[in-house]
């Protein structure tokens, strides 16, 4: 026998306790880790963002064209490395509900800016060949079951083509994958130059451009000598770090990381006094045999380590409990969710945090209660039960 | 029938009275259901108070037409030749100038959010004198009218209320363009309020829309009506539009926040399983605490279903006072809050939490649960608790 | 018996204060207690007697006064070195046994054993040896909540004799038997103070249970009566 079996013999002595409080920490755990991988994957964007990469916009809004000579110009500044753009092709597939992220890019020079990205060389070169052709990211291959060779319809809810309908008939020519599985694929894109000459429309505005700086120091330099080329000019730029681009677009939904907060928030201090209350009622009803161990001859300090012990013990088994729980809840839904959200899943960091957690809580939860039993006085405690 | 009654009574006053004996853990549980409370009310005011913005912009009496498949405004586009088209569909009603037509264009600007100081997308809206007589609640606050053919434009209540430079008299530049704010508008809360209004053709001719528009509303003769214009519509090949009322379209676009609803149904729903368990917790310490005293009423001849009941009450009590504490929190801290998040039309939508009556019915419906379900076992145990053993536990 | 004192107890004052009030309980108290001795102290309600064992315990402390034990004075020991004292010199027997209700009697009986350095195994013979002692070997793996009162009190004895301490004090150990339990659980405290040498303190109301003592000590209002009981 240890002082552990005794903890763990006093921590097991009321089972439906044991269970109902494992149970209030299991579920903030699982909400924590559940609502942690919800926040990692709508920030998976801004986290995976390239140091060097810069996203060149319409000052007045993001939606709104820049004219094509843009891209020259910007390619003969100092400092630039790689230029592409590309335009929002507002894509769905089947129904006007089922949203494909589509972008009308140029072929040439979109895997030099990305270059996270690789793609058979075969299937590149039958993609540059092929005018109707079209590369789909790994994530919408695994998600619709598409190979290479499929035709697909693609309609948009913004262009119509010249002949008629929102439709457009397109050959799956390539699977272009990511180095790191946290870079997101869940898109397809097809030439530019068959998109234009293919909607109603015509001309010749690209949506935004994608450049790489050859220093990540030159990128505000880069920036600035970018928008100013173009100031009083008929579209003006809006030139940012494409970290900096991918965090205002997650903001505009609004403060998320505030409501994520809040209810981790509000569910941890639920659990708290839960289990404080717990932690305190069962160790009052052990008075009498703390006591005991007084009169026995074990320390204050051997007691008042005993009781953190059992409150470390019951936060760590109904926290790694919940862990593990928001573990297969997040990895069952991931897969569904894969074209919403991509990159569902519980990191290190949230691991290490929510050990962390499981720290304070068995601290806060304990240390009431192992500070009464440091001070329980022997002679009061007896003539007290 | 009547003994059972008062038998009852009896045991209820006891437990309630014995409450401070158990104090701390009687308050965890009124805590613990509040808490559960407010968060399931913080998202269903959210998700209501998006909606009410939203429906609240559409009128049954005006019929909305965009390029079929575009789904929103914002992808829409309609030529000039297709607007002629429409101005002689039937069912439109007119007044002495024809037609009661209005032509609208919406372009995304840049704003800044006052919250998070970036960038945001606001809808820039060209409409002229016919279209603003359409919005029934409509009102100028402050300033006048843009006159037409200029940059002038007037900016919308909720628009001030989340973002910076928007104030009367400011001067805006959107790229090489200058716009005066001239006025301040409210259309009663709805989601117009989050738009900036100028004239439409200043604004084809800024942004090289050339004759083209993005979408048409027009009053109609009989409201709701629109069977004989999608007729018309149906049987003119140029005519690739879909129609709705524009109650239709906003309706749609209010469900879009829905996934808030669900997200504060389903998170407060696993926690009001935490809360429960800390309720159970509460609820068998309280039985063991007056085991004693069940067991001298059992004893003197109360019914042992006097003793369910007693238990049973206590916790729903607790149960409904973390409710209403809940209710009490969510309504302080929410109700009327205005915030604006990324709508169906992909632009800010301004709105405010809106905590009505029937959300609160459903957050006092969560604690009642919490309350029956943490009562009923430890009732239970109460009710059959036997006489002698009650009598010798210390 | 020998002649060395175990105990001495010199000028010794303990008052509490409750509030305002200032409760004397005893007003220079002198008692010395011979290695060996088996002592009953007995006394109306209130007398002090538990308080006394307290002290003699090194639970309570004295407001003034000394407490010699062994020749060495213990009242003014810290709290932790009064807990080192009490593990190695002192055993003790509760009116309500006091057993651990999660542990079985064997654990129970071991819990003394994990304040000293004896490995796992020494424990394990040491803790049957008392078990035996008390007679209850058979009954090692029962919970508290499974014996008898007169058996849950041998388990306590066992528990108070395992780490071998010189010094037993009970208090009360038979107010909640009946005569016949009773009188076996003071034959067996008779028996450790006969065979095994140990000086036995105990606290009783009980003039039959005072009467296994070698001497008795009559404790009114923080004063000793001594008479000698013919036995």
């Amino acid at each position: 026998m240890t002082d552990l079996f005794l903890v763990y013999k006093n921590l097991t002595r009321k089972k439906m306790r044991l269970f109902l409080t494992c149970f209030a920490i299991f579920i903030a755990f699982l909400i924590f880790g559940a609502v942690s991988a919800l926040k990692g994957a709508l920030d998976s964007g801004v986290e995976m963002s390239a140091d060097n990469r810069l996203v060149v916009i319409n000052k007045i809004n993001f939606t709104q064209p820049l004219p094509f000579s843009y891209v020259n110009k910007v390619k003969a500044l100092d400092g630039v490395k790689n230029v592409t753009h590309a335009n929002w092709f507002g894509g769905y597939y089947q129904e006007p509900s089922k949203q494909l992220m589509t972008m009308a890019v140029e072929g040439a020079t979109y895997f030099k800016v990305y270059d996270e990205l690789t793609i058979e060389p075969e299937n590149y070169t039958n993609w540059m060949k092929n005018q109707t052709g079209l590369l789909i990211g790994e994530r919408i291959a695994e998600q619709y079951g598409w190979k290479v060779g499929d035709k697909i319809p693609i309609s948009s809810n913004i262009f119509s083509h010249k002949d008629g309908g929102h439709t457009w008939q397109f050959t799956i020519q390539g699977i272009f994958k990511p180095l790191d599985q946290k870079t997101d694929t869940s898109y397809v894109i097809l030439h530019y130059k068959y998109f234009k000459e293919t909607q109603t429309f015509g001309g010749t505005s690209v949506g935004w451009l994608i450049l790489t700086t050859q220093s990540p120091s030159l990128n505000e330099q880069v920036a600035k000598a970018i928008d100013a080329n173009f100031v009083n000019s008929a579209a003006e730029t809006k030139t940012s770090t494409e970290k900096a681009f991918n965090k205002a677009f997650i903001e505009q939904i609004g403060n998320i990381g505030l409501i994520i907060y809040g209810v981790v928030f509000m569910a941890f201090f639920t659990i708290l006094i839960v289990v404080g209350n717990t932690m305190v009622l069962a160790v009052r009803e052990r008075t009498k045999e703390i006591a005991v161990f007084k009169t026995l001859g074990f320390s204050s300090m051997r007691i008042f380590k005993m009781i953190l012990t059992e409150s470390f013990l019951l936060s760590f088994i109904g926290g790694l409990l919940g862990m593990v729980g928001a573990y297969l809840v997040v990895g069952g839904v991931s897969k569904g969710l894969a074209g919403i959200l991509p990159n569902l899943l519980i990191g290190p960091n949230t691991w290490a945090q929510a050990i962390g957690y499981m720290l304070l809580l068995g601290f806060v939860t304990g240390i009431i209660p192992a500070i009464n039993a440091l001070r329980l006085n022997i002679v009061s405690a007896f003539s007290r039960a | 029938m009547n003994s059972f009654l008062s038998q009852s009574f009896a045991v209820i006053r006891m437990n309630l009275l014995s409450l401070p004996r158990r104090l701390w853990m009687s308050l965890a549980m009124i805590i613990a259901s509040a808490v559960v409370v407010t968060i399931l009310l913080a998202f269903l005011a959210m998700a209501r108070g998006f909606e009410v913005t939203l429906k609240g912009a559409g009128s049954d009496d005006i019929a909305m037409f965009l390029r079929d498949g575009s789904a929103a405004e914002l992808n829409s586009v309609l030529s000039k030749s297709q607007v002629d088209l429409i101005e002689n569909a039937p069912g439109i009603a007119k007044d002495k100038t024809g037609v009661i037509l209005s032509s609208e264009l919406y372009v995304i600007v840049d704003g800044i959010k006052k919250t998070s100081q970036t960038a945001a997308n606001i809808p820039l809206r060209g409409t002229s004198q016919t279209g603003i007589k359409m919005r029934q609640d409509f009102k100028l606050i402050k300033g006048r009218l843009f006159n037409t053919g200029t940059t002038e434009m007037i900016v919308g209540a909720g628009i001030l209320r989340q973002f910076d430079g928007f104030e009367l008299g400011k001067t805006i530049r959107f790229g090489k363009n200058k716009w005066q704010v001239v006025g301040v508008f409210s259309t009663g809360g709805n989601v117009f309020e989050s738009e900036l209004w100028s004239d439409y053709r200043v604004i084809q001719n800024l942004y090289n829309r050339g004759s083209s528009v993005q979408s048409i509303r027009a009053k109609l003769v009989e409201a709701g009506d629109i069977k004989q214009i999608k007729e018309y519509i149906k049987n003119d090949p140029r005519l690739n539009i879909d129609v709705e009322t524009e109650a239709d379209y906003f309706s749609a676009q209010g469900k879009s926040l829905n996934y808030m609803a669900i997200f504060g149904k389903v998170i407060s729903s696993i926690m009001a399983l935490g809360a429960l368990a800390g309720a159970l917790n509460t609820m068998y310490t309280s039985v063991a605490d007056r085991s004693r005293e069940i067991a001298t009423l059992r004893t003197i001849g109360f019914s042992n279903s006097s003793a369910f009941v007693g238990t049973l009450f206590e916790s729903l009590t607790l149960s409904a006072l973390g409710g209403l504490l809940g209710a009490l929190g969510a309504f302080l801290l929410f109700d009327g809050m205005s915030t604006s998040t990324l709508g169906g039309s992909f632009t800010q939508v301004v709105f405010s939490f809106e905590l009505s009556q029937d959300l609160i019915v459903q957050g006092m419906k969560m604690a009642l649960g919490i309350g029956l379900v943490s009562g009923f076992f430890p009732a239970w145990r109460a009710a059959r608790m036997p006489v002698l053993t009650a009598f010798r536990t210390e | 018996m020998s002649e060395k004192n175990i105990f001495k107890l010199t000028n010794l004052v303990k008052r509490f204060t409750k509030g305002k009030e200032t409760l004397s309980i005893f007003e220079d108290l002198n008692l010395s207690i011979k290695e060996g001795d088996f002592v009953a102290i007995m006394g109306p309600s209130g007398s002090g007697k538990t308080t006394l064992l307290n002290m003699l315990g090194g639970v309570d402390q004295p407001t003034s006064g000394e407490v010699e034990f062994d020749g060495k004075g213990i009242e003014k020991l810290s709290e932790n070195q009064l807990a080192k004292w009490r593990a190695s010199n002192v055993g003790f027997i509760f009116q309500f046994y006091n057993l651990m209700p999660m542990l079985n009697a064997h654990r129970n009986v071991e819990l003394p054993l994990l304040l000293t350095q004896l490995k796992s195994k020494e424990r394990s013979q040491r803790v049957e040896t008392a078990l035996e002692l008390v007679g209850l070997k058979d009954r090692a793996k029962h919970m508290p909540g499974e014996l008898s009162g007169g058996q849950q009190q041998r388990v306590a004895i066992a528990r108070a004799v395992v780490s071998d301490p010189k010094l037993l004090l009970c208090d009360e150990p038979t107010g909640d038997l009946d005569r016949q339990t009773a009188d076996e659980i003071l034959e067996m405290l008779q028996l450790l103070n006969r065979e095994f040498g140990k000086t036995i303190i105990m606290v009783t109301h009980d003039p039959s249970a005072a009467k296994f003592a070698n001497r008795v000590l009559h404790l009114d209002k923080g004063k000793f009566v001594e008479k000698e009981l013919s036995l």
